[in-house]
Order: C-alpha cells, then structure tokens, then sequence
C-alpha cells in the first residue's frame, strides 16, 4: 500500500523584506520577493523523510494567487509527487476560516489522504489557524506544534515541544500534523526534478471544480475585519553610562523617578 | 541522444542573450540560473552602453525596463577638499542614445523572461555544480547526483567562474584579474533627482571619480549613476592595493565615497534600498582564456569579456554580444548536424572581429594605466593645486600658469621620472 500524505503550503512575501506603508498602513507587497512559507518547508521535509521509508506519494495543496506557481514547482523539485494551486477570483481576500474550508474541501476532492501536514503557520499572518481548521472541516484528529513525525503500522507518532518537556502522541491515520518553524533541515531542490516539475506544471483547481458556493469563500466567506493595521515605533530606550561608584545614586535617581519602586 | 541542444549555465546579459537567440531558431534550450529571481545575485553600476540588445529584440528601448538615457558623462578626481570635474553634455547624445541606466534585478528579470518566451526552459534557484564529459568531450552539466546532457554547453557564470576554473578551462583569478566593486542604490523622487543633476525629460548622469583621497597606496574609482528614482552609487577597488593596506576595509571607501563633502549632497534625505557587492573583471585581454572546447564556448563575465579605462566599465554589452555570437554558432551545428571542434570554432572567429576583443586589444594593458598611482595620487592632487592656484584670491600679484604648475608638482612631492614614465603610458593606452 502506497501512504497519501498531503502537505500544505502557502506562498508569502520574503518576511525579511516586507515594510508597512507609512501612509496606508498596509503591507507592501510589491517590492517584496515572493517565497515558500519556511515552516511549510519544514512540513514538506517531514513528509519526504516518511516517503525515505516507506512507499508514499505526496501532494502539495495551496491557496493562492497564480504566481505561486513558483512555490509548488520549488515543493516538486525539492521531492513532492504531485501538486494542485487552488486559485480563483472568488477565493481572494479570505481569512482563516473560508482558507481552511477551502483547502479542506481540495483535499476532500483527492482520492485519499493518510496524513496532511502543515506548517505551524504562515509568517505573514501568524495566526496557525488554517492547519487546525482543516482537520476540524475534515472531521479527522490534529496534532500541533510538532518537532519530529514518524509513520509506522498505521500510526502516526509525533513529538510536541512542551515548555516543560517533549509530550509524545500518538494516533492512528488519517491525522493533521502541524509541524514546528526550524524542526528540520529542508532538502535541496534538485535540477532533474524541476526540469521535469517546470516541464509537466502543475494542476489548478477553481471555484467550480471545488464545488463550493462562492458566498462561502474569500472575502465575503469571511468573519473577520480588519479595521486597522498599526506600525509600532519602538521606543527610544534612555542610555548612561556609570560608575561602579555611581550605582547608587542611579538606583536613587530611578526611584525617585518612579521607575524602581521599594514594597 | 542529448536531452538539450544547448544548457547555458548562468542567466545573466550573457547567458540570458544566448538562450533566447537559441531558443527563438528553434534549439531545444535549457537556461539554469542560481539566483531567484533571475538578477537576485547581480551587480552592475549600471550603464548598459551600445546597441547590442537590438540584434535580438529591435523594439528594446520601449519594452526593456530602462532607467535613464546618459545625457551626460562626468569623469572626475575627489581629494579630501575638492571636486574636480569635466561634466560632458551634448544634443548628440540624445538624438542618438549611447547608452542607459539600468537596475540588474528588473533588466536581467526582464531577459530571463524573454528567454522563456522564445521556448527556452529557464530553471531558477538552482547552482551548477559541474560538467559532465565523455571521452575529453563536454557532454552536460552535473548538478547533484544527476546529469542533464546536451550537445553544446553554454558557459556564462560571471567574475567568479568557478566551474571553468574548475574543470580546468580557464586559468584561476589572481589580485589583478578582477576588482571589487560595492553599490549602494539610494531612493530619492524622480523630481528631485531631476533638480540636483539638472536633468529633464527622462535624461541620465554617469560620472566617474578617481578617489584622489585614499591613503596607503589603496586605490578605488568611485561612480554615480542617476536611474528614474533611485541613484548608483557605488566604488571599484583595485584588489592588490587593498590587500597591502591593513587598516582599510573595502566597505570603509564605500563610506568614504558617499560621505564625500561633495558626494554627499546627491544622496541626501534618499532612503538605502539595496547594499552589494560583486567582482569585476579587470584583466584585460590577457585574462582571456581560450573561449571555447569540445562541446563547450565560454562567455561574458567568464571569459573575461569586460573593460573598464577609469571613465567608463563596459561589461553588460560584450556580455550580450559573446551571447549571441554562442548562440549563432550552436545555431550553425545544429543546422549542419556536426557539433565538431572546428565548427564550434567559430565561435572564435565571430568573437575575433567583435567590439569586445578589438576594444580589449586596444587598450591592453590599460589596468596598469587605471590603477597607476599618477591617476590615483598625482593627477587629483596636482589639478587641485593648480585650480587653487589658479583660481583662489590670496591678494598677492597673479601669477603665470606654467609657474603655478610648477609649484604644484614640486607641492605633489612626486618623482618626476616616475612621472614622466607613467604620463606617456596614460597618453598611449587612453
Ligand atoms: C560594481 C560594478 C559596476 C559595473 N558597472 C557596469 C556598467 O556600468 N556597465 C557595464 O556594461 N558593465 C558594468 N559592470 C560589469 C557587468 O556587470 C558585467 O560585465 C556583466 O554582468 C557580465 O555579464 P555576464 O552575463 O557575463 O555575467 P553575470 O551578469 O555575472 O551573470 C552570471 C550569472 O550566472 C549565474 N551563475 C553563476 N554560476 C552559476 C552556476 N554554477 N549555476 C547557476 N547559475 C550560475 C549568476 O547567478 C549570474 O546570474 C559592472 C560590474 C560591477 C561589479
């Protein structure tokens, strides 16, 4: 038997090089590089070191604007089997919930699935609702926050870092497993494979293929408003430099100012 | 049977160029480039001179993403205190436009984007490691574990050509074979760009600066260029120099450079969008290899096709040029079926009469002129000693040039043979 597992991905601006723009307040897309979400990396890596050992195809399913094309070719040549961009008008402008409908319902649409996993979150939203949101839509069981995933007899063990601890699950197939940003090191993208990937493209699926209603979706499936974005300036912290014989009088100087209390 | 008529390994103005020109006759082409996107990892100041982008797309100077076209050209000497400039306007340069402010990462997107639409297969984010040979024959390329093969490879990886250095086809770099160069690109509004390089109608500046300022022997040239809304600023360092000088570090002159009291108002109030750095070839038409071999032709930056003589580096159009002479010849065995030695040798002879080779054999050795200390030390000195001479009003009784200058070689403290060596070497290559 060949285990199906899915890997979620997102494309998102390079976070290194997103500004806010000072007078719309929103983010500023378009001078930033387009890259594969880092934690999706990682996800993807789980799924291709479960495939090092035992039979498996992976798929990559996105959300997304058409040029993250260049995502899901980047997710074939690094190992993947087959990728499917859902991408519609209709999708545009959605939160995290009509994104987790949407991808549930993309995967529900595939023959089978054994395990998805996703990237704990995306950088430029962070909010790691979409992953958990998938497996509630599917109505199958989650694991978080993962470190480390293995497959074997059917199962699904999994590694969770605890701020106390490492808490180790369990759990049967078909299970969501959402993977931690930096758990793994991310093979290579291999020259072959996206030569073969760039060559064969990649399978988009819309609206009308997924079957949904497009009041489900996008911005109008969405809860959530955005009212405000804010840039925080961060505060100028005051600088002196002093004495070792001056520690007093500083710590004197703090009280007073009220900086320090005394119970 | 070869998976590709040709790969051409490095997207570039070189590899870029020989991809489409191939693709568009019709080759089977793969274009692999390590940079995403496509000009990621480029640096050029950049002036894109000459017309060598209308031998493949005629219509290049209303589709091609150009800056500015130079209006005008300043060459010019900075000491500690002054600015000594010729600043060279003419209506010829714009009736004919001779060259163009370009930004790598749009032009280089732009033409990885044409190679694809000729049918090239252009793979991003992804480094060569190697060739693949058979029988003292290029037959491919290696990458990882695999090997993709094709009839012809194109080499075209820049100043640091580290696979035909590798594979043993070209001589390693030494101090004088390249340069370092460091540019910054500075945001400020076109308008205001306009108004302090009086400029209009879409118009550009390229001006070039020996740093008469540097101490310790360390020699750099320094040069701003104006695109729509952003400036080039940026400096050339002489690599052997720099090793000599302890104290000084390649970002320090970058510093030195745009904090110059006369530098630096050009960039005020601009917002630092882009900080690189990257080699320039320098060598000359000694550091040429022999261009091409059994399966293989190497070209632009690789093959040491670039030239600079203090006032102008010109790199981006013999990039193109060699692009398309490689091109022209895969095009000539793929149509004669024979991918023979002696008919990729002509390659060889397209590049014997191209621009490229006759320029560099020109003003061979021409580096030893650029990087003299009487360009670098002497000139900018003597010239502001002169103007000072000549033009600060000390109340004293004028005096006659000859014996202003006199005074200021003695001032230079420059020994006079030496000068006398050096001025006619600079008369004779310039
Ligand atoms: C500071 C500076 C200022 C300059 N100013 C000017 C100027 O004003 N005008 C001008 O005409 N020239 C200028 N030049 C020179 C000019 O930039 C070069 O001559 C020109 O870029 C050469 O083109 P090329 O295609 O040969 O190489 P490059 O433009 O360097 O392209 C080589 C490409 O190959 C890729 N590559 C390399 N190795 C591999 C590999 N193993 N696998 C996959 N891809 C690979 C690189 O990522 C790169 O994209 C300047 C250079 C510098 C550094």
């Amino acid at each position: 038997m060949v285990l199906e597992i899915v890997v979620m991905v997102k494309q998102v601006p390079d976070s290194q090089e997103v500004v806010i723009d000072p007078v719309t307040m929103n983010l500023n897309r378009s001078m930033t590089r387009n890259v594969t979400n880092r934690a999706d990396e990682n996800a993807l890596e789980a799924a291709l070191q479960i495939k090092d050992k035992v039979p498996a195809n992976i798929t990559i399913v996105s959300m997304g604007p058409p040029q993250a094309e260049t995502t899901m070719i980047e997710c074939l040549a690094r190992g993947a089997d087959r990728a499917v961009l859902v991408s519609d008008r209709a999708f545009g402008g959605a939160d995290t919930y009509p994104t987790g409908l949407t991808v549930a319902s993309a995967i529900s649409k595939l023959d089978h699935f054994d395990i998805i996993i996703a990237g704990e979150e995306s950088s430029d939203s962070s909010t790691g609702h979409v992953g958990p949101g998938v497996a509630e839509f599917l109505g199958i069981d989650q694991i978080t926050y993962c470190s480390k995933i293995e497959f074997s007899d059917g199962r699904v063990t999994a590694e969770r870092e605890l701020e106390d601890g490492t808490e180790v699950v369990q759990c049967p197939t078909p299970v969501l497993v959402t993977m931690l940003l930096g758990s793994n090191f991310p093979r290579m993208q291999t020259l072959r494979r996206k030569i073969d990937a760039t060559k064969k493209g990649i399978e988009v699926w819309n609206l009308e293929k997924l079957g949904l209603q497009p009041e489900w979706v996008g911005v109008r499936g969405s809860p959530t408003i955005v009212r405000r974005m804010q840039s925080i300036k961060e505060r100028e912290r005051a600088k002196k430099p002093v004495t070792l014989e001056a520690i007093p009088d500083m710590v004197k100087e703090l009280y007073e100012k009220n900086i320090l209390k005394v119970k | 049977m070869s998976e590709f008529d040709a790969i051409v390994v490095g997207a570039g103005p070189a590899g870029a160029s020989a991809a489409s020109r191939m693709a568009s006759s019709g080759l089977n082409v793969l274009l692999v480039e390590r940079g995403d996107p496509p000009g990621s990892k480029n640096v050029s100041g950049g002036i894109l001179w000459g017309q060598e982008l209308s031998k493949l797309y005629p219509d290049w100077e209303k589709s091609a993403p150009l800056e500015r076209f130079i209006s005008n050209k300043v060459t010019g000497f900075l000491t500690d205190d002054s600015y000594i400039g010729i600043d060279f306007r003419t209506k010829k340069f714009e009736k004919e436009k001779t060259g163009y402010s370009v930004l790598r990462t749009k032009l280089d997107g732009w033409l990885a984007k044409k190679a694809k639409d000729a049918g090239s297969t252009v793979i991003t984010g992804i480094t060569v490691d190697g060739l693949a040979w058979n029988d003292k024959r290029v037959v491919g390329i290696k990458q990882g574990n695999d090997i993709i093969t094709s009839d012809l490879v194109v080499l075209a990886e820049g100043a640091n050509p580290r696979i035909a250095i590798g594979e043993g086809l070209r001589p390693p770099i030494g101090d004088h074979d390249v340069a370092i160069g460091i540019k910054q690109v500075v945001k400020l509004s076109e308008q205001v760009i306009n108004e302090r390089f009086n400029l209009r109608n879409g118009a550009g500046m390229a001006a070039e600066f020996s740093l008469g300022f540097l101490k310790n022997g360390v020699k750099a040239g320094g040069f701003l260029y104006t695109n729509k809304d952003t400036i080039s600023a940026g400096v050339v360092i002489d690599i052997a120099g720099l090793r000599k000088d302890n104290s000084t570090y390649s970002f320090n002159i970058m510093d030195q450079f745009v904090s110059h009291p006369y530098i630096a108002p050009y960039l005020e109030g601009g917002q630092l969008q882009e900080y690189s750095a990257h080699l320039v070839c320098e060598g000359g038409i000694d550091y040429v290899p022999k261009l091409y071999g059994n399966g293989y032709m190497i070209t632009g930056d690789s093959a040491g096709l670039s030239f600079s003589n203090g006032m102008v580096i010109q790199g981006m159009n013999y990039a193109i040029a060699s692009g398309i002479a490689a091109a022209d010849t895969a095009i000539r065995c793929k149509n004669s079926g024979s991918y023979d030695l002696d008919q990729i040798a002509y390659y060889d002879n397209l590049m014997k009469d191209s621009q490229a080779i006759k320029d560099m054999k020109n003003f061979r050795g021409i580096s030893k002129v650029t990087w003299s200390p009487m360009v670098h030390e002497f000139i900018p000195k003597f010239a502001e000693s002169v103007l000072n001479g000549m033009f600060y009003e000390t109340g004293e009784p004028k005096k006659h040039l000859m014996e202003i200058a006199l005074g200021s070689l003695k001032e230079t403290g420059y020994d006079r043979k030496k000068l006398i060596i050096e001025g006619f070497r600079l008369m004779r290559k310039m």
